[in-house]
């Protein structure tokens, strides 16, 4: 019934740029979270810290190197949204100079999706700067960005 | 959770607060706050399991107010915390001017 939640944007990087702010760890925590433990093959483990200590975990299902990412995610200690319970992806598209990149997240329970979808209205711009070589402030959530 | 736990965390009060007489979006009240919304999400489940915020759904979007009266005793808690937080800040604010 519920359309599934999409947020789109063009960035302006290569495709192999934005893939590896995916799939490095390191490169992962300059747009979302202050922590990440990425294992980025089929099967290996997607889990990410916040700074305000939530917690995602999750699965990666699928890597298409520089076209897309594909984990399962859901919130350490959320009944509403347990770890693996929804999927998200990640794909990367060439245009131009640059990508346009996609977030998809399904799976989420109806009450879950606005506030997961204001949460990638937030992170997908950060990914976008942090492609593009742009500087963004340590995250501290949608609250938290004075733009 | 006992009920002195789902209030005993800051960010769920400041989430009551925020849907004390207003009713807000989720994503409004993520962008009231430095907090993500992965802890945003789990705030207002407690606060919706504990039956301390209402759900009303409106089209796609799911609306959240402060049900007071499932609070009880609590209530009151809350409002002098919250009137005093404030004359504690007006008082500040007077001595700043002075």
């Amino acid at each position: 019934m519920t359309a599934p939640l999409t947020v789109s944007r063009r960035i302006a990087a290569a495709p192999e740029v934005v893939y590896s702010y995916l799939t490095d760890p390191d490169k992962w925590v300059r747009w979302q979270g202050s922590h990440a433990d990425l294992d980025p093959r089929p099967g290996g483990l997607f889990l990410m810290a916040m700074p305000d200590g939530a917690r995602a975990r999750g699965r990666f299902l699928e890597l298409v190197p520089d076209e897309r990412v594909v984990f399962t995610w859901g919130w350490i200690d959320h009944p509403g949204v347990p770890p693996g319970s929804s999927v998200v992806e990640i794909s990367i598209h060439p245009e131009d100079d640059g990508s346009m990149v996609t977030i998809t997240h399904r799976d989420l329970p109806d009450d879950e999706i606005e506030i997961h979808r204001a949460g990638w209205e937030h992170y997908l711009p950060r990914l976008a700067a942090v492609a593009e070589g742009v500087r963004v402030e340590p995250d501290r959530g949608p609250g938290g960005q004075s733009s | 959770m006992d009920v002195l736990q789902v209030i005993a965390e800051p960010r769920r009060r400041r989430i009551l607060e925020l849907v004390w007489d207003d009713e807000l979006s989720a994503g409004a009240i993520a962008g009231e706050f430095d907090v993500t919304f992965g802890a945003v999400s789990q705030h207002l489940a407690v606060l919706k399991d504990s039956g301390f915020v209402d759900v009303r759904t409106d089209g796609n979007r799911r609306l959240y107010r402060a049900n007071k009266q499932a609070l009880g005793p609590l209530r009151q808690v809350l409002e002098t915390m919250w009137s005093e937080t404030l004359d504690d800040l007006g008082a500040a604010i007077e001595s700043d001017l002075q």
